[in-house]
């Protein structure tokens, strides 16, 4: 040892000072260097100009006005930012990534987790940025010592009573908190007394609760709010008794609950049917779309091998934001259950048996040779895409049968003019609106996802929600104007007092359900509804705002590709019907010696009138095109293997039709999509929306009579519309428990 | 059976042979020692419902033709070396019941398809009858 | 010996022939003929005090005027395949002279939530008696790795 090492040994020794006074200098952060920091000056040498960076998530600014533009600097860095944004925002802009948990993008600010303190000069302490608005000028440093202190202690102060129980919790590995406690906090903790504990709280079938986890952000508070509008959740109790909960036991009724498992920061909040399944570094994300409804939602499906293990949500600004109903996030058990998997027949003594795809292949090929052209008929289901539903059509009509629809499109529809059965508005479009008329249609439970988008409009902009129907339950202000089509008369001709709301309405949104196409008087609704439009000034050149709200994943599409019957009654006369997974068809008038022929996915409910049934594969397991409601084709994609001895609907549909003898011109889905490129080419512009060529204000007038039986309602539970859906288990539990 | 084992129990690395004659003469014996040892072969694998004795005879034979150009008689006696260690392992039962399915009797000209042939299908419709992935 | 036989011509005067041949052959006296072992048991039982029947029908018999340790036996409720591992743990330590507290009082003392039943041990009784680990093919319950359940046609 040289002799300086030891006197600088020496001299340290002499600084530390005596244990008694040590108690009393107990530093506060355990980071040494962050023990006595400075407040940065601006005196300081200036750095060196810092990167160019970029925006967090590629995230573009938007200036309303560009008058309203002010600069401030992150770390030093000049950034241009519209007035009224938050520091927390100008740093992202500056690429500064602050962390957070109590901000969300689409709540309002809270401002209580403390975690996004920044230092700002010439401010006397740090602060939140989530709640402070950005001032011109202002000097915003994030990675001073100060900031740094401020979030490893705002970090130790959540980690106080938060449950050292990563290992076991169902967000491990996914969890803000272990990602920030990784990257923020201390690597030891000071706390020596008892962590509190908090009673868990049933919020019913979906969302799990472990509460002495929950860090009080308040996220799923506001979001049950302010998004899904139900005042369940609440904050009880203050410092240290303060808890998330509902005010009585009860559950969370609400559509849109699962979304608070994915803004819950922590574990507080996790999926019942997911827990303790997976864990989420070992699932493969494939990112499709869903079909449980006509919103078309984009979803991201995690999958370990064989087996779905959740669906998530994907960001869409255009569709469903960044929410996804419950339907679409927990119907995935039903693709476990009832699965059709080898091609059965069933045999003179009425029982099924499991056949070979040649013998099953060879006797539909044989009935459908020998029935009468006319006698043939095609319903595709409502879970269908577009590329088997072309096929499907071209089957048929080398066979010389027109008689093809899609099932919940109605005995007669309209598919000549496509603003007549799209959302012309489209959903982002909605925000927009001023004053809507909702026909005959109860968004809530159609198209949760665009019903979230008018709750959104109603309480952003305090639109006027006009509704014709039966009485229905909806989570913002509206007016029940009356429950049949006589209503729509009467605002027509100006006699009722929504007329005035709309014709005050700067952007008036009429939204009619699908399940006018399933009325006789249908043309005439539409015929009313377009007087109706032309007198509010509905449909203008920079606005349309008439629109029809499908239910179906599969509907736009049939229409856009011509899946019209040519008679209305074929049904009744058919010898030889061929079902593409459909399950809500009413096959009570079919004859009793037609031929079935069920091609799908799931044992719903047609497959017990089969003769054939024929194994498809569902939609997680294929890729398929669909256009959702405002006109947009998407496509799914695969994300886990057939079941059984499954084959894709277009296959199934391509062979049967060279064992028929009558092979189909193609053998790829490429083939197939330049086959739906001449009939129906918005199909194939994936990812953006078309809108319509033509007005419906081209539709020619009906001269049928409105009929005065009220509106009915379209899809009774809400939980349970499809062949999958009706399989979950978890749909049928939450059916049971929340359907009121 | 004891007689095959008894057999290959003495057997061991014979003197080259002098000349093609000699060679010629070995050849044959093994065969018939191979031959011999086919009716034990089907009990220990228990072959008797994938093959006749006859085909393994037949195989037997092939793989012998196979080097029927071979005229050196030092090759043919390494040969012969190795076909009585084949034989040997497979006496022994070293081997398992699908090597020996694999290599003698469904031999090299691999399965034949047994899934009915029709004419008339394309391409197509064979894949699809195969499986979804295509 | 003669109070024996008096007990039997009574109990054949009360139930008729027939019923006391059968509860002769329950009894294993038919049995006790051939068995020793059996038949020893039998002759000790004459004068002995019945402690306990416990749950599987062994009968724990103790009489204190024979030699010290050798004062408590069991007889087996099968009488034709016996052996000691069908003494269930709560008679054990009776009868091994390791407590003096029967079977029965001592089992007030088992909880209830858990603890699992004594069963004998099967070894050598036959394949299906044999344990097989999980993955076993004899193993009956055999995993389903589908991962999907299949629509099955017959039900409605």
């Amino acid at each position: 040892m040289g002799l300086s090492l030891l006197a600088s040994r020496a001299l340290r020794l002499s600084r530390i000072p005596s244990r008694a006074t040590q108690i009393f200098l107990r530093p506060i952060v355990s980071t040494r260097d962050l023990n006595t920091p400075e407040p940065a000056t601006s005196a300081a040498p200036p750095p060196p100009p810092p990167p160019h960076r970029h925006p967090v998530g590629g995230a573009r600014v938007h200036f309303p006005t560009p008058d309203d533009a002010i600069e401030v600097f992150v770390d030093g860095f000049a950034v241009k930012i519209p007035k009224g944004f938050t520091v927390l925002q100008a740093c992202e802009v500056a690429g500064v990534d602050i962390p957070r948990f109590c901000y969300h993008d689409r709540l309002s600010i809270a401002g209580n987790c403390r975690m996004c303190l920044v230092e700002v000069e010439k401010s006397p302490k740090p602060v939140a940025s989530c709640a402070m608005p950005a001032l011109p000028g202002m000097k915003i440093k994030t990675d001073t010592p100060i900031a740094k202190k401020a979030r490893e202690g705002v970090m130790e102060f959540l980690l106080m009573n938060h449950p050292l129980d990563c290992p076991i919790c169902d967000q491990g590995g996914e969890c803000d908190l272990q990602d920030q406690s990784m990257a923020f906090g201390s690597d030891r903790g000071r706390f020596t007394e008892m962590k509190r504990s908090v009673v868990d709280k049933n919020l019913g079938p979906l969302v799990k609760t472990v509460m002495t986890r929950c860090i009080q952000c308040t996220r799923c508070v506001r979001f049950a709010s302010e998004i899904a509008g139900v005042q369940d959740l609440g904050m009880l109790g203050r410092g240290s008794g303060e808890e998330i909960g509902t005010y009585v036991e009860k559950l969370m009724t609400s559509e849109l609950s699962g979304n608070v498992i994915d803004i819950c920061p922590v574990g507080a909040l996790t999926s019942k049917p997911f827990a303790f399944k997976a864990r989420n570094w070992e699932l493969k994300g494939t990112e499709t779309i869903d079909v449980t409804d006509a919103v078309g939602s984009n979803i991201r499906i995690d999958s370990r091998g064989p087996e779905v293990m959740r669906v998530l949500p994907r960001l869409n600004e255009d569709i469903n934001e960044e929410w996804i109903s419950d339907k679409t996030r927990f119907f995935y058990d039903g693709l476990k259950r009832q699965r059709l998997n080898d091609p059965m027949i069933r045999g003179p003594d009425g029982r099924f048996k499991t056949v070979s795809w040649r013998d099953a292949l060879a006797i539909v090929a044989e009935v459908v040779n020998q029935v009468k052209p006319e006698e043939i008929v095609g319903v595709a289901g409502k879970l269908s895409d577009a590329e088997s539903m072309i096929v499907l059509k071209d089957f048929l009509n080398k066979m010389g049968s027109n008689n093809i629809w899609c099932e919940g499109n109605g005995p007669n529809p309209n598919a000549d003019l496509r603003s007549g059965y799209i959302m012309n508005t489209s959903i982002s479009g909605l925000e927009q609106a001023d004053a809507f008329l909702l026909v005959g249609t109860q968004p809530r439970v159609e198209a949760a996802m665009v019903n979230a988008r008018i709750r959104k409009t109603v309480r952003a902009t305090h639109a006027k929600v006009g509704y014709i129907g039966p009485p229905t339950d909806f989570n913002y202000d509206h007016q029940n104007l009356g429950t049949s089509p006589q209503t729509l008369v009467e605002i027509a001709e100006g006699r009722h007092p929504f007329s005035a709301t709309l014709a005050n309405a700067k952007n008036p949104v009429i939204i009619l359900g699908a399940g006018i196409f399933e009325r006789m008087d249908k043309d005439a609704i539409f015929t009313v509804v377009n007087a109706i439009a032309k007198k509010h000034n509905v449909v203008r050149p920079d606005w349309n705002g008439l629109n029809t709200l499908l239910i179906n994943a599969a509907q736009a599409a049939a229409l856009d590709l011509g899946l019209v019957p040519e008679s209305d009654r074929s049904i009744e006369s058919a010898k030889f019907i061929y079902l593409m997974g459909a399950d809500d068809v009413s096959l009570e008038k079919l004859p009793n010696d037609a031929f079935v022929v069920y091609q799908g996915h799931h044992g719903d409910r047609s497959v017990y009138r089969a003769n054939v049934i024929l194994p498809a594969s569902a939609f997680t397991e294929k890729e398929g095109t669909y256009a959702n409601t405002e006109g947009c084709a998407q496509t799914t994609l695969p994300a886990v293997p057939i079941v059984g001895d499954a084959r894709d609907d277009w296959k199934i549909i391509r062979a049967l039709s060279e064992v028929a003898g009558i092979q189909l011109p193609y053998d790829s889905l490429g083939g197939i999509r330049s086959r739906i490129r001449t009939v129906a080419p918005n199909l194939l512009e994936i990812d953006e929306r078309v809108p319509a060529t033509f007005s419906n204000s081209l539709r020619p007038e009906s001269s049928q009579k409105i009929k005065p039986e009220p509106f009915g309602v379209t899809v009774e539970n809400f939980y349970m519309t499809d062949a999958i859906t009706r399989a979950s288990k978890i749909m049928a539990q939450c059916s049971a428990l929340l359907k009121k | 059976m004891a007689q095959v084992a008894q057999v290959l129990k003495q057997f061991r690395v014979q003197p080259n042979s002098t000349s093609l004659e000699e060679a010629r003469k070995r050849t044959f014996e093994f065969f018939k020692l191979a031959c011999r040892s086919i009716p034990s072969i089907m009990e220990i694998y228990t072959l008797e419902d994938v093959v006749h004795p006859s085909q393994l005879r037949a195989s037997v034979l092939a793989e012998i033709r196979k080097n029927a150009h071979i005229t050196n008689p030092k090759v043919i006696d390494l040969l012969l070396f190795k076909a009585m260690e084949e034989l040997k392992n497979v006496v022994d039962h070293s081997k398992q019941r699908h090597h020996i399915i694999g290599q003698y009797v469904v031999g090299r000209q691999g399965l034949e398809d047994l899934a009915p042939t029709d004419p008339g299908t394309s391409d197509y419709l064979k894949k699809f009858y195969n499986s979804n992935y295509f | 010996m003669g109070s024996v036989v008096r007990n039997a011509l009574n109990s054949i005067k009360e139930k008729g022939i027939t019923n006391f041949f059968r509860e002769l052959r329950q009894q294993g006296y038919l049995n006790a003929l051939l068995d020793g072992n059996l038949m020893q048991t039998k002759i000790h039982n004459i004068g002995a005090t019945l402690v306990g029947v416990d749950k599987f029908g062994n009968k724990y018999y103790e009489n204190l005027k024979v030699q010290y340790g050798r004062h408590r036996w069991v007889e087996y409720a099968s009488k034709t395949r016996y052996n000691a591992s069908q003494v269930p743990p709560e008679w054990h330590g009776w009868l091994h002279f390791i407590t003096d507290r029967t079977g029965d009082e001592l089992l007030r003392l088992k909880p209830s939530r858990y603890g699992a039943e004594h069963r004998e041990n099967l070894t050598g009784q036959g394949d299906e008696y044999i344990y097989h680990s999980k993955g076993h093919a004899l193993n009956s319950g055999q995993r389903d790795w589908t991962r999907y359940e299949s629509w099955q046609p017959t039900k409605p």
